[in-house]
């Protein structure tokens, strides 16, 4: 087997080992069923209209998915942040690269197992959501697949960042690091999305730059352009004109140029990290 | 090899022929490979900022030999041994290990470590650490089993071959560390303090396998503070302090050949052993003479003479200096 290969399942092994698989499967299917009750209850109340249904039940559909992708961010950071730093500080390391192994099969193997985790998570998440959903309230996401797909790459774009962290500082430093960065990240969207909203070219600067810096807000954005019917795009935009200013909403999916420039900086960060990884004196 | 020692000769002279013996087997064959010595340094130095932790290290060790890397704590040990396996890189020198530049993928797949710092996946059990370690050895897949049950043999955990490493005992873990330094037969052992957890009876265990390994024809290098194990175990040994070697040699080279020498002589005059003074130093303590730094092949000598004069000699008590003697002797004064 390819080392990397070999230090991927290892990866993927501890996860289940150490029950994160087993939290997370517990975790997802208890929202998973208070979200069932809170769409049941939505589609069959009597006090609003069949017309304004239509239009509460992408945006809660779009928040809860929103939190699934704050859970998948924070968690892509949590699980990346001890993977170098902690085996380095406890000396398990040592014994594996001084195998006939290279530096970067380990890392590289690292990614890979955290990857299909992050991955697993969102298919997950989002088949179980959308089918609940559909079968409690009748509402179906317009794509599915590409919701997974996007909210895949956001905790994959964090994932990758984290554990390129995680080559040199301390695993508290790290776990810190990504989550602020994360953060910040959202918040520079939320910014720019006002910037665009009161044609504020600073704001709105600051909200495109980021998004080039860490692409995670960037793709939150594709998943809700995707969790949107186009009739709830039509209609929000004829009710109001500042809902572009709105963090939950998407008027359009990210650019091919945006995507080629995800595809980029995934290169670029994981090339540093191997960089890094490989000089780092263990 | 004479002893050398820092006073006389600060650093450990490696001939000009040596060099080129060990760079000309990097270029050659496989035969080439297994005639060159398993550790050869060349005034290896690594520099922390303003830390020297080793200071122009100059070594070599042969195929086959126990080799005893002795220091005091902060000598510079641990940063040797991890120069020799590529976890930290030199500042500046030359390292060739089983023939090869350090760091050489294939090369390392012939080498067997112990960190000084023994952690494994406390997820897995200890068979399955050793699993792990036969694929990264890319072992045959069919010798797996076997070649996991045969260590856990030698180091004496098959009864808890299969219990998580978590539950394991410090001593344990370091049991299973060894373990995973011998899979697949490995030409070079690098063991760091693989005693440092070890209660009595698994201390005799290591040195009963660092003896088998010889027997194979294994070398090891042994990193250790221990001077019991030192003299037990190794066919030849290195002192450094403060990054630097001070001496190196076999035991008996680094022990010397001289000795100290007790006498109990009646029947001559009070200055008698004047006219023996050029044997060694002469000391008066009670009833005895002294004499350090004798030749151990003069006593007999000695004796005669002193007999021949008329004396009596009551009482030979030879002294010969331990390995802790000579150890703080060329450590200095601390």
């Amino acid at each position: 087997m390819i080392p990397a290969f070999i230090i991927a399942r290892l990866t993927v092994r501890e996860a289940v080992r150490r029950k994160l698989v087993a939290a997370f499967a517990f975790i997802t299917l208890a929202m998973v069923s208070l979200s069932a009750w809170g769409f049941y209850r939505l589609s069959h109340t009597r006090s609003i209209t069949s017309g304004e249904v239509q239009v509460a039940m992408p945006q809660a559909f779009i928040l809860f998915m929103f939190m699934f992708s704050f859970v998948l961010a924070l968690s892509a950071s949590a699980i990346s942040s001890p993977a170098v730093s902690a085996e380095v500080e406890s000396g398990v390391l040592q014994t594996v690269v001084t195998r006939p192994v290279r530096r970067s099969d380990v890392l590289i193997g690292k990614w890979l197992g955290l990857v299909v985790l992050i991955a697993c998570y969102a298919i997950v998440v989002v088949a179980l959501e959308a089918v609940v959903v559909n079968w409690v309230s009748g509402f179906v996401p317009p794509s599915p697949v590409l919701v997974a797909l996007y909210l895949f790459a956001e905790g994959a774009v964090l994932l990758t960042l984290v554990l390129l962290l995680s080559t040199r500082l301390s695993t508290m430093a790290t776990g810190v690091v990504g989550v602020a960065l994360f953060g910040a990240a959202w918040l520079a969207g939320v910014v720019g999305s006002l910037g665009a909203t009161f044609n504020i070219s600073a704001l709105r600067t600051v909200g495109q730059v980021s998004r080039y810096l860490l692409p995670t807000d960037g793709l939150w954005h594709g998943a809700i352009y995707y969790l949107e019917p186009s009739s709830f795009i039509a209609r929000r935009l004829s009710e109001s004109a500042g809902e572009a200013g709105n963090p939950f909403f998407a008027l359009a999916p990210p650019s091919w140029q945006y995507l080629l420039w995800t595809g980029v900086w995934f290169l670029v960060v994981l090339a540093i990290g191997l960089v890094s990884f490989d000089r780092r004196e263990l | 090899m004479s002893p050398t020692s820092s006073a006389e000769q600060p650093r450990i002279s490696v001939s000009h022929a040596g060099r080129l013996a060990v760079m000309a087997s990097t270029n050659g064959s496989a035969k080439g490979r297994t005639s060159s010595p398993a550790v050869h340094t060349i005034e290896l130095r690594k520099q922390y900022r303003r830390t020297c932790a080793l200071e122009g290290l100059s070594m070599t060790v042969g195929r086959g030999e126990v080799f005893g890397f002795l220091g005091p704590n902060g000598a510079g040990k641990t940063t040797a041994v991890k120069l020799l396996l590529g976890l930290v890189r030199p500042t500046s020198g030359e390292t060739m290990v089983l023939g090869a530049p350090v760091g050489d993928r294939e090369t390392r797949g012939r080498i067997g470590y112990l960190p000084e710092l023994f952690r494994f996946q406390g997820w897995l059990s200890a068979r399955e650490v050793l699993l792990l370690h036969c694929r990264l050895l890319r072992l045959a897949r069919q010798r797996w089993q076997a070649e996991a049950g045969r260590v856990l043999e030698i180091v004496g955990l098959s009864e808890r071959g299969d219990d998580k490493v978590a539950a394991f005992s410090k001593g344990m873990q370091q049991r299973l560390g060894l373990a995973v330094a011998l899979l697949g037969d490995p030409e070079l052992v690098m063991l760091d303090e693989p005693t440092s957890a070890l209660d009595p009876v698994g201390r005799h265990q290591v040195r009963e396998v660092i003896k088998q390994l010889r027997e194979r024809g294994a070398t090891v290098f042994l990193n250790t503070h221990l001077l019991e194990e030192v003299e037990q175990v190794c066919d030849r040994v290195a002192v450094i302090d403060k990054g630097r070697s001070v001496a190196t040699g076999t035991l008996g080279e680094i022990l010397g050949h001289e000795s100290s020498v007790r006498l109990k002589v009646t029947g001559l005059k009070e200055d008698w052993w004047l006219k023996f003074a050029d044997l060694g130093r002469w000391a008066v303590d009670g009833d005895w003479f002294v004499v350090e730094a004798i030749e151990a092949a003069q006593v007999p000598e000695l004796v005669r003479a002193i007999v021949s004069l008329g004396g009596d000699v009551a009482a030979v008590v030879p002294e010969r200096k331990t390995l802790e003697d000579r150890f703080l002797e060329l450590l200095g004064p601390a």
